[in-house]
């Protein structure tokens, strides 16, 4: 099936399916656009910031370096109501805008005019909430706690705010369980009244809808998926599906095949690049990578391309997906971040080597985390391009051939990363039931006199275990002097 | 532009083998400026650096979150490691098999290094000196170890920094006891001739001295006499920014440069708050060196021309203005020029404290800030228009100009700039 010059809904949007390798849902390659962003070629992925910036990435970094032209924001990330301003209205309502920033999100978070963004209501992942979602709100975690988030509230940021694309309010659990069947059915009952209040209430014809596909049966959902093929699709209202589970497409393909020439973004949480291509297979076309920015966190440097490079003999056994640049292998090591035959481009691999980052890793230094998230996005942007070029050229015995290689030359999961994570704050991580421990060694200990974080020992120590060797040593001291008078 | 282009004539110049030094302007020389502010160009083995200059401080290798790309951006073509840190990470053996700390960083332009000795006394609580080095107790297992003028060195030549400081006996300034300080004093010559004969790479590593003697002006005025006999490429003047009176700091820097030859740049250490800089470059130091600037970033603070702003106040929540009007770092500059990110305080607001961005955002406008004003002092100077120069400055500043610190205010009358005269 080609269809071109498809045109989804949305006057500000077109997207393009060039090549699909068979009818419905199956791989294809495609171009989305809007006006005044730049195209992106599916499939691909999106880059997904926290409070309105990719992390340890600054605005002029993410121009230069990071290969992606789209940037998904979560709402909660901007509407905290601090203690002593309870009433204030989030200052991003009245940001201004310039022919550079075109949109308030845009203007707000210094995001460059070239980028995609993408609002939804809640972080990737999301922290579940406690008291769950009612008739007309959902909960969302701000820095300051949890509150609620209205429908009304939540049409009017969209309208303000102006996203490229506009996920309307789905009724989610945000665990991992599935939910039993009678919490599905109103899932999707309510989702379907958000939705019918989504369209009848929104008038900007800028803003792209991408309507939630909920991760539950399709003949639960089935309702209000074929009210959306039946009353917003002809209407041109609909511009694309926001899938929160990719298994829910062959479904679509036999029950709803108008909807199928729509753009497919996914928050499926594909937790390797095994699972990305999986759901390319069942025709995603634009992802959301929530380990990309865990992965950099932890120190680890991705490592495969698509295709997977031909057999050699330097390399037996399954080859790792990602380095643990924090391993003391790395040390004096001058090579480039990822295996020369990846030939990895980016500023992070021509510009330094192994033995910095592995350093600044060390020294827990925060640009060991911006060059780690500016090679990751590269190496992530060369997987979607090798994707694209093997269903261009090749086609669908291609791509699956293509898939099961990469299968066996690269092990099924990252490394777990022995490196220390940056500070954790309180919007990123809920505790659940208490008591889980530290992610990180305390920076500090009771008799420091360090204040600036300079409890090092030497370099073939893990970072943390030396700074409980000076306060010991420091405290042994003490002990002693006093002893001695 | 003839006047200047006659000046630039008659440069006079200093050599030693891995640095030339040309004085570019002088105040002192001319009838309209009577301070000691100088311009000068300085060449090091990676680059040219104007002076003044402000160095930022990689501490670790690292600009605290920028690239060295970015860094680069800023126009910083000298700035800080330190010896300390980089001898505990990645260490001497990491530093001999990579090749040196450019190479570990991947910066191209000069590197300056202190000796270690600093932070032997400022983090290491139970740090003993003895006239064989600095003894202290291993951050890593506690077992005793020794910090010598050689082993400083040696770390330093490993490092392969442009400008090595050589070990110096330091205590605070505001030590009362003068035998001990004398003995400082003395002991920092002693070590400086370790640390001239232990330096093995004088053709590409240029080694400083570093002027000590406590507050006391007759004990700096014998030292300066001491080092400038052992002719080192370049002369620090010591001690300082550790919690001594602004007016002894003044003080101190006046007795030192007044001594010091003009064709020599001269380094004050730890210095870095903007007054603190406009006033030595009235004095007539060239080079500063703080981690104040970048520190304070992190912690919310911008530095503007108006003062400090703490960006994690609420006022800031909805200031859609840049971080500074008028400022032209890539954070500030208008949005319409090559390399403007458009950040607003309501962005670094948002995030400060909360995303790492935040951070990197503001020690980019800090380290720029500070980058800029000398920049400007310099411009001051060659276009002899240097006091109207510290006159502007603190009428930013200060917009009540009896605020003006007194501090200040008598130093730079003692170097014929009077700031109160309108």
């Amino acid at each position: 099936m080609t269809v071109d010059n498809q045109d989804s809904g949305s006057p500000a949007m077109r997207f393009e399916i060039l090549k699909a390798l068979k009818d419905g849902a199956a791989a294809r390659v495609g171009r989305l656009a809007f006006a005044g962003r730049l195209p992106i070629d599916t499939p691909n992925f999106i880059a997904i910031t926290s409070r309105g910036a990719v992390p340890h990435i600054t605005p002029d970094n993410a121009e230069k370096h990071l290969k992606t032209t789209g940037a998904y924001m979560a709402l909660e990330d901007f509407i905290e109501r601090p203690q002593q301003y309870l009433k204030r209205t989030p200052p991003i309502y009245q940001a201004s805008t310039t022919p550079k920033h075109p949109t308030r999100l845009h203007s707000f978070t210094a995001t460059p005019p070239s980028v995609t963004t993408i609002l939804s209501a809640r972080r990737l992942p999301a922290v579940p909430a406690p008291m769950g979602n009612t008739t007309n709100a959902v909960s969302v975690f701000t820095s300051t706690g949890f509150q609620s988030l209205t429908t009304t509230e939540y049409h009017s940021a969209v309208e303000a705010l102006r996203p490229d694309i506009a996920i309307p309010l789905a009724d989610l659990t945000h665990t991992t369980t599935t939910p039993n069947s009678k919490r599905a059915l109103r899932m999707a009952e309510r989702t379907d009244e958000w939705t019918v209040e989504w369209f009848s209430a929104l008038s900007n014809s800028n803003v792209s809808t991408f309507a939630p596909v909920l991760p539950i049966p399709y003949s639960i959902q089935w309702e209000y998926i074929s009210r959306l093929a039946e009353d917003y699709l002809p209407t041109g209202q609909l511009a694309g599906l926001a899938l929160y589970d990719a298994d829910v497409l062959p479904d679509l393909e036999s029950h709803s095949p108008s909807l199928l020439p729509l753009p497919r973004l996914a928050f499926t949480n594909p937790p390797t690049p095994h699972h990305i291509l999986r759901q390319i297979s069942l025709g995603i076309d634009l992802f959301t990578l929530p380990f990309l920015n865990q992965i950099s966190d932890a120190g680890l440097a991705l490592s495969f391309t698509f295709p997977a490079p031909p057999d050699s003999k330097d390399m037996p056994g399954p080859q790792p997906l990602a380095i643990d640049l924090s391993h003391p292998t790395h040390a004096t090591s001058l090579l480039p971040l990822s295996p020369t035959t990846t030939n990895c481009a980016c500023y992070a691999c021509t510009s330094h080597h192994r033995a910095y980052i592995h350093h600044l890793l060390h020294a827990r230094e925060m640009l060991g985390w911006t060059l780690l998230q500016i090679h990751n996005h590269a190496v992530i942007s060369s997987f979607f391009a090798g994707v694209r070029a093997t269903i261009a050229e090749g086609g669908a015995d291609a791509l699956e051939q293509a898939t099961k290689r990469f299968a066996t030359v690269y092990e099924a999961d990252f490394p777990e990363g022995m490196a220390e994570r940056p500070r954790a704050r309180g919007y990123q991580f809920k505790s659940v039931g208490g008591g889980e421990g530290k992610r990180n060694k305390p920076a500090w200990g009771k008799l420091g006199g360090n204040e600036d974080g300079n409890g090092e020992g030497k370099t073939e120590e893990r970072g943390g275990e030396e700074e409980d060797g000076i306060v010991k040593a420091v405290e042994e001291m003490a002990v002693e002097e006093k002893e001695g008078r | 532009m003839w006047a200047t282009a006659r000046r630039m004539a008659s440069h006079r110049t200093f050599t030693s083998p891995a640095l030339k030094f040309e004085l570019v302007a002088q105040c002192s020389v001319r009838m309209t400026c009577t301070t000691r502010a100088r311009a000068s160009i300085l060449t090091l083995p990676h680059g040219i650096v104007n002076l003044p200059i402000f160095m930022p401080v990689a501490t670790q290798a690292s600009l605290k979150g920028l690239t060295p790309e970015q860094l680069e951006a800023t126009n910083c073509r000298l700035c800080l490691n330190n010896t300390y840190h980089l001898g505990l990470k990645p260490g001497q053996e990491v530093l001999d098999a990579i090749g040196g700390a450019h190479k570990l960083q991947g910066w191209n332009h000069n590197i300056l290094t202190d000796s270690g000795g600093f932070q032997m006394v400022s983090l290491l609580k139970l740090a003993n000196v003895t006239e064989e080095g600095v003894r202290f107790l291993s951050p890593h297992d506690g077992s005793p170890m020794l910090l010598t003028p050689e082993h400083s060195i040696s770390l330093q030549n490993s490092i392969g920094s442009d400008i090595m400081m050589q070990l110096d006996d330091v205590i605070v300034t505001t030590c009362p006891d003068k035998v001990r300080m004398r003995e400082a004093m003395e002991r920092s010559v002693r070590w400086l001739d370790r640390c001239i004969a232990a330096h093995k790479k004088p053709e590409s590593q240029n080694l400083f001295c570093i002027i000590q003697g406590g507050l006391d002006l007759d004990m700096r005025r014998e030292c300066v006499r001491q080092m400038l006999a052992r002719d080192t490429p370049g002369i620090a003047i010591g001690g300082l920014s550790g919690g001594e009176a602004k007016d002894d700091f003044c003080k101190v820097v006046a007795a030192c440069t007044e001594l010091l030859p003009d064709l020599k740049p001269r380094y004050v250490m730890g210095i870095g708050y903007p007054e603190d800089l406009v006033v030595s470059v009235a004095l007539g130091a060239d080079m500063f060196d703080c981690v104040w600037p970048t520190r304070t970033a992190r912690f919310g603070n911008a530095i503007t021309k108006h003062g400090v702003l703490n960006m994690k106040r609420e006022i800031y929540a909805t200031d859609f203005g840049p971080i500074e009007d008028g400022c032209g770092c890539p954070c500030c500059r208008p949005v319409d020029q090559e390399g403007a990110m458009g950040v607003t305080r309501a962005f670094v607001h948002h995030n400060a404290a909360k995303e790492t961005v935040a951070a990197h955002l503001l020690t980019l406008h800090n380290v720029w800030y500070q980058l800029d004003l000398m920049r400007r002092a310099r411009e001051a100077i060659i276009q002899d228009r240097f006091p109207a120069f510290v006159k502007e400055f603190f009428a930013n500043l200060y917009p009540d100009s009896s605020k003006y610190p007194s501090w200040a205010v008598d130093a730079l009358r003692g170097v014929g700039i009077d700031l109160l005269e309108t």
